[in-house]
């Protein structure tokens, strides 16, 4: 182990000591020893006041004690619905679809209640996988603080009829000449919703839609409109790429699909697969989770890259005899990136996440001379993503403020929060007179309106979806509407005059145009059931489409891309849209505001990244708060792998009005993004930036779990892989020899269980670590606790760092309880609260647990986790589980932990159980892959792998015995029951 | 004599342990006294004064109502002309709520003759079953229904029982709002509370007292000389008190002999025991969920859509389905068997894989009529089990994971393989 790891850049950078760890951890605020001490010495407390407490602690204890039990109620169903069993869990087929984002899942219903979101396997696009905020979407369904309870008018609650009559006479009353009614949507991937809104713009004399994205993926249309005649977003085949070359795209977080794709890259990235490792190239500015996973990652500012890409453009044409248009040199080989790309041809990937239609063009055409259109691209069908018209959008904010627009109708967009120029449009909005959004949850623009007619959740609606032509999938109701919420379609349908609820729409539209495309079903009634049980239903003869390459428009994208290329040292900034938060929709739930950023490992906050270098030019330090271009304020962040010369900054935070866990967390980064008439972009010069302050103080993860130095992560290369499968994991070797111990081996009768974790596939994409929190029950304990260091999470993805602080290596290792056969916690219980079961389960028993902390200080791993207070019904803390509505998320089978007692990771014990009790019921033996801890069922990338080591033939017995695994802190000889595999990387050598 | 001569002051602090223990007897009388536990509905339980009629007397017409008291009170002995005078409306008076009681109680005789209701209507809670509808109940559902009426229903009994028990009972218009009055309190004051004696207690006090009373003498007044007598009570009463602490202590959280009445007198003696009905037929789920499923309504009026009345109680009980049904509430039951929030128990696991019978557990059901907790359900007598009871292991072929122990049997050095052998002693089995 040559490579030196570190977390921070104080380990590597002493000078940098403003930033350094141990300064960091004065950062965290004082200690609580620190603050007891300052207590007891103002406070006249002493002997006599503890001897007080004491004797009252004792007499309430026994006369609460000497209280006669409570009666119970147990009150059955009057009558039992067939399909519901009481204590038992079902799971339905649903469909997550937030603006751009779609994921085909399965929700598990427990006595009638939504309380888990898992993905669906036999969706062909995502194959099971989900994300962090897929994930999390399942605790926005009861957040009582943000919801909307009934319809408003004005601020004031109203009936629903009323709203309808009210609006109705408003609506459909023809508006004088010239003025616009306008229903304002963002992508819509419903098929049956569209053709609703079709359908309402005939009746509604005057209605027309404009569609805008508030991260909007229209220039890769564009650019094939130019490029190919036709304005689509093909498929991505990750999977049969061997070169993928990224122009910040985070493809493996947030751009287009990153589910899908994570699956796909992460099948080629498996050294023991059929499939060869692929090669991983990213350019970027800021240091995403994609950049985190490539094998050459090269920080560059979005107008370099610009350049790159140029140079990229004309390298390739020059070899493959296509004209060159004259680029710049640039630092970067790009000769050798050309070759490699044009090496075996239909072999390479090149993708480019700026919403910027120039740089698509070049993509365009250098994936189209590399051949990968019809190989690494699925040119036969489109994404039905990235229809937003930022034209059209300007347009009607123009009209608006000219009082041009009669009435205007927000569908799930919020253009207050964010659009790039929110006056100008609450302006407009003033000017308008019947303005009415359809928000489920709070959001800017919602309370500007004068109506506010909530929609329901999604797990609340009916709905379809066709993410890919072709490919549909479902949206079932799993639970009766909360609160006096009506869906936005059934809305429709009554001011259009139509009986039918949507539901019935939904099938009649299916009815007609889906039902007759397939062959398979001679009944609608079996298509529809079987279409609604499996929430899927692919008919890939529907909507292929046929590219002609024109082979235009890249000498007027070279001539556009020169004259607004910026000067070489100026400053410049790039937004990103993060796991977390996306674009900022669901910005109030606790669970993603939680969720420490992969990379930077900052919660609850977003923040300017600087790279280290960059910082020390401009004399900043870390908390400092920086005011960009006169819009917005954020505070500094050294993030190693920053590009020099960009400021990155997350989009999504900063909201205003959207709820106790959203409001004033960072910055609103929107109103960065600009507008040029051809576009919207979310990069661009920074004119001026002031510091107005400093002192910011981060809550984040970062120094919580140090593992100070030690062989943690094992890393190799492809070349050394295929000389030694053991490479990299030598250490392996020599401690297998030589350890020896005095405790008596632990004979596991019966199962063995075991955990994989493949650091190869694992992204770092943290919906495993949502996963665990929903089926777990762990609380969410607010920023000021996490700056404590007290964050409750089983499960955390630890980064380490590796090399240069400006351009480090990164590798994300997930880690939970390691299960120790000889675990050290176990010892020092003084309780026995933690102990040994046969199956190889470290056991906690909450109940037993009295709170000495030892088994925490013991474990070597700090997987342990320690309820300082009651998080998990104090409001000050929590944000969902302190009402009776938003405790309906709980998963009836984990105990909610108490106040002092120490928690962690069981292996999803509860699931274990329900496995063995089914084969047992079933008198069989329990198949291999049968149970699924929630973290390995989350997986997109199918990084983990649980099973019985008892069982020979089990998957994750075979990978125990793969020369790449390794144990971590071996040299302790704990014998811990998770395995990781060592990380092979495949640099160009 | 001095109570507290210099001499005395130095035995002093050996009072303090005693006065701390008669401290404790305050305590634990507490949890001893209430006896077995009883429900305790919720509505209505607080006891109204009589102030309420006392208020209703002082309304304006008042007169006309006084003057229908001595009518009425003249009435008690004349009865023929009963038919004849008018029945008073609007509130009830205190004499009307005398007399109701009275008559419901038998101790004035109605016009057609002395009844006495509440020899089988009881009028307070006993700790045995009557199937007869109580007064509370019956007062309940009068008060529920505008058109209940007790003339009608004693003019045209329906159901064997009820027509064989109340054959030539009649009563008058004025004597059913009498009743009526009496039933109104009823309502108000709740079905009362069963009072136990609590034996423990008086044990637990009068050993405290004695204890007391020798350490007095002992000390202070010296009457009794042989000192052994002193020494042998408080010894006796230390250990008396130390057993009840102990016991008590150990029964906290625990509802063994739990024995509620239930909301409609359903009797599984009758349903499981003579009709051998199935348990399975109404808990359906205990096969297969973690929870034994107490049956919906819909279940229960699988058979009694047909039968309507039974042996013991008549149609009242059956009755009350039906009115579930009309009235879109469910019966809410009492629940009697709990454990606590961190326990994992699984109907299915034990019922189904397990092979436990019911009763191993409930008890005798098939011979209760009402359900009492039989066992302690503490995690005691949970391991007990789970190191004494055998699983399937030879059928159920889940269970060839264990080779070690397949061998032992195989080699003769087992016979059987208990629960707490593959693994049913782990904390993780039931608490996480």
């Amino acid at each position: 182990m040559e490579k030196k790891y570190w977390k921070s850049i104080g380990e590597v950078r002493p000078s940098d000591s403003q930033q350094a760890d141990h300064k960091e951890e004065a950062g965290q605020g004082p200690s609580s020893i620190d603050l007891l001490a300052q207590k007891t010495d103002t406070m006249p407390a002493s002997r006599r006041d503890f001897l007080k407490w004491c004797g009252i602690s004792f007499v309430s204890a026994t006369v609460l004690s000497a209280c006669e039990n409570p009666v119970k109620k147990a009150i059955p169903y009057l009558n039992q619905p067939e399909e519901l069993i009481p204590g038992k869990a079902s799971w339905y087929a649903s469909t997550y679809l937030n603006g751009n984002e779609y994921c085909p899942v399965l929700v598990k219903s427990r006595d009638g209640r939504p309380i888990k979101i898992e993905g669906n396997t036999l969706s062909s696009i995502t194959e099971g996988g989900t994300s962090a905020r897929v994930q999390a979407s399942v605790l926005s369904l009861y957040d009582i603080g943000a919801r909307y309870k009934t319809p408003l008018k004005n601020g004031e609650a109203i009936s629903w009829e009323e709203a309808d009559r009210e609006i109705w006479s408003g609506l459909m009353r023809p508006g004088p000449d010239g003025k616009r009614k306008v229903l304002l949507t963002p992508t819509l991937l419903s098929p049956t919703t569209k053709a609703l809104i079709n359908e309402a713009m005939d009746r509604i004399a005057g209605l027309e839609t404009v569609t805008w994205d508030a991260v909007s993926y229209a220039a890769i249309r564009q650019a094939h409109l130019v490029t190919s005649g036709m304005a689509v977003i093909p498929g991505y085949r990750f999977d049969a790429a061997e070169l993928v070359v990224s122009f910040s795209a985070d493809f493996l977080g947030s751009w287009l699909s990153p589910v899908e794709f994570s699956r796909a890259w992460a099948k080629n990235r498996k050294p023991g697969n059929e499939n060869p490792m692929s090669r991983h190239i990213q350019f970027e500015s800021h240091l995403s989770l994609t950049g985190a996973n490539a094998d050459e990652r090269i920080p560059v500012k979005p107008s370099d890259e610009q350049k790159i890409l140029m140079a990229l453009y004309d390298e390739v044409a020059s070899a493959t005899g296509n004209p060159t248009l004259g680029a710049e040199t640039v630092e970067y080989d790009v000769r050798a990136l050309a070759s490699d790309i044009l090496q075996g041809r239909g072999k390479a990937l090149v993708v480019c996440g700026h919403d910027h239609t120039d740089m698509q063009l070049l993509v365009n055409g250098i994936n189209y001379m590399a051949g990968s259109y019809g190989a690494t691209i699925d040119d036969s069908r489109s994404l039905n993503l990235g229809k937003g018209d930022e034209q059209a959008f300007e347009q009607l904010v123009k009209d608006m403020q000219d009082g041009n627009v009669e009435a205007i109708l927000f569908y799930k967009t919020n253009p207050l929060y964010h659009s790039p120029d929110p006056e100008a449009f609450l302006q407009g909005l003033k000017n308008t007179p019947l303005s009415i959004s359809f928000a489920s949850m709070k959001d800017e623009t919602a309370l500007e309106c004068t109506y506010v007619l909530p929609d329901h959740h999604y797990l609340e609606s009916w709905n379809d979806a066709e993410f890919k032509a072709g490919y549909f999938s479902l949206a079932q109701p799993l639970i009766h509407p909360l609160l006096k919420t009506r869906q936005f379609q059934d809305s429709l349908l009554a001011w259009i005059g139509r009986e039918e609820d949507f539901h019935a729409y939904l099938q009649d539209h299916w009815y007609r145009h889906i039902f007759p495309q397939q062959s398979f079903h001679q009944g609608f009634d079996s298509f529809w059931v079987e279409a609604l049980q499996s929430g899927v239903h692919d008919n890939p003869h529907l909507g292929g489409i046929q590219l002609s390459w024109t082979g235009e428009g890249f000498t007027d994208a070279f001539n556009r891309l020169r004259s607004s290329a910026g000067a070489a040292g100026e400053l410049e900034y790039c937004l990103f849209t993060n796991i977390a938060l996306g674009d900022g929709s669901d910005a109030n739930n606790p669970w993603l505001q939680e969720l420490p950023d992969p990379v930077s490992s900052v919660t609850w906050d977003n923040f300017a990244a600087i790279s280290p270098g960059q910082a020390e030019t401009l004399g900043l330090h870390e908390g400092d708060m920086l005011r960009i271009n006169d819009r917005m304020e954020v505070p500094v962040l050294i993030q190693p792998g920053q590009a020099r010369g960009c400021i990155s900054i997350a989009l999504g935070y900063g909201r205003t009005h959207a709820g106790k866990s959203a409001d004033k967390r960072g910055g609103n980064a929107f109103l960065l993004s600009r507008t040029d008439g051809r576009g919207r972009y979310f990069s661009g010069k920074v004119e001026n930036w002031t510091k107005t302050g400093g002192g910011h103080l981060f809550a984040r993860t970062q120094t919580h779990f140090s593992m100070e130095g030690r062989a943690i992560v094992r890393e190799s290369t492809l070349d050394k892989h295929r000389e030694n499968p053991a490479a990299g994991n030598e250490l392996r070797e020599y401690h297998l020899k030589h350890m020896t111990t005095l405790y008596p081996e632990v004979p596991h009768e019966g199962h063995h269980w075991a955990l994989m974790v493949d650091l190869n596939a694992c992204t770092g994409c943290s919906s495993c670590v949502i996963a665990c929190q929903s089926e777990n029950n762990t609380p969410v304990i607010g920023k000021d606790q996490v700056r404590r260091r007290r964050i409750m999470h089983w499960m955390r993805i630890d980064r380490y760092y590796t090399g240069d602080a400006e351009n480090p290596g990164v590798v994300f290792q997930p880690l939970m309880c390691q299960h120790c056969d000889h675990a050290p916690c176990e010892n020092v219980c003084p309780v026995a609260a933690t102990t040994h079961s046969q199956e190889g389960i470290n056991q906690m028993t909450y109940n037993r647990c009295v709170g000495t902390k030892y088994c925490i200080n013991n474990c070597p791993y700090k997987v342990r986790r320690f309820n300082w207070y009651e998080y998990a019904t104090r409001e000050k803390f929590n944000t969902h589980t302190t009402t009776d509505l938003g405790r309906m998320v709980l998963n009836p089978d984990v105990t909610v932990r108490e106040r002092g007692v120490v928690e962690k990771c069981s292996f999803c014990v509860q699931r274990i159980q329900d496995a063995k009790l089914k084969a047992k019921n079933e008198r069989r033996l329990l198949r291999d892959g049968e149970i699924q801890t929630a973290c390995m069922q989350a997986c997109p990338s199918g990084a983990l792998v649980f099973g019985d080591l008892n069982d020979k033939n089990s998957k994750v017995s075979k990978l125990i015995k793969d020369p790449r695994n390794y144990h971590l802190l071996e040299e302790l000889h704990v014998l811990p029951s998770v395995g990781y595999l060592t990380k092979i990387r495949n640099p160009k050598a | 004599m001095k109570f507290f001569s210099p001499s005395n002051k130095k035995h002093l602090p050996a009072l303090i342990p005693i006065l701390f223990f008669v401290l404790c007897g305050f305590v634990v009388t507490a949890m001893v006294a209430p006896g077995p536990q009883e429900d305790t509905i919720p509505a209505g339980t607080e006891v109204p004064a009589m102030d309420d009629f006392q208020e209703i007397d002082e309304l304006p017409d008042d007169t006309v109502t006084t003057a229908m008291d001595t009518v009425t009170t003249a009435m008690d002995t004349v009865t023929t002309a009963l038919e004849a005078v008018p029945v008073s409306e609007g509130p009830y008076t205190r004499t009307e709520l005398r007399r109701g009681e009275r008559l419901f109680k038998g101790l004035v005789p109605f016009a057609s003759g002395m009844h006495d209701c509440s020899s089988c209507h009881y009028t307070s809670r006993t700790d045995t079953l009557n199937w007869n509808p109580s007064a509370y109940d019956m007062a309940r559902l009068w008060s529920l229904d505008e058109s209940y009426s007790i003339r009608q229903k004693l003019a045209n009994p329906v159901g064997m029982r009820m027509v064989a028990d109340h054959a030539e009972m009649t009563i008058t218009p004025q004597e059913e709002r009498e009743l009526e009055a009496y039933f109104e309190r009823l309502v108000e004051t709740g079905p009362g509370e069963l009072r136990a004696i609590p034996v423990n207690a008086f044990i637990f006090w009068g050993l405290g007292l004695l204890m007391a009373l020798a350490v007095v003498d002992l000390l202070i007044t010296r009457k009794v000389r042989a000192r052994a007598f002193h020494v042998i009570i408080i010894i006796i009463g230390l250990v008396v008190h130390m057993q009840y602490a102990v016991a008590e202590s150990r029964a906290l959280g625990r509802t063994q002999g739990y024995e509620p009445d239930q909301p409609i007198k359903f009797s599984h003696l009758i349903h499981a025991g003579e009709n051998e009905i199935d348990c399975n037929y109404c808990h359906t789920v205990a096969n297969f969920s973690l929870s034994a499923g107490i049956p919906s309504n819909n279940t229960c009026l699988n058979c009694h859509n047909v039968i309507r009345e039974g042996t013991n109680s008549g149609r009242f009980e059956i009755n009350k389905i039906h009115q579930a049904e009309a009235s879109g509430e469910a019966v809410r039951w009492i629940r009697i068997h709990k454990l606590p929030d961190h326990s994992y128990f699984s109907h299915a696991q034990h019922v189904n894989a397990g092979g436990v019978a019911c009763q191993e557990c409930h008890g005798a059901v098939e011979e209760m009529h009402l359900i009492r907790q039989t066992e302690d359900l503490s995690m005691g007598w949970c391991l007990t089990c789970h190191r004494d009871t055998g699983v399937d292991f030879l059928d159920n072929p889940y269970y060839k994971i264990f080779e070690r122990l397949h061998e032992d049997i195989r080699a003769g050095r087992i016979d059987a393989v208990t629960a707490a052998q593959v693994g049913g002693e782990d904390c993780m089995k039931c608490h996480y």
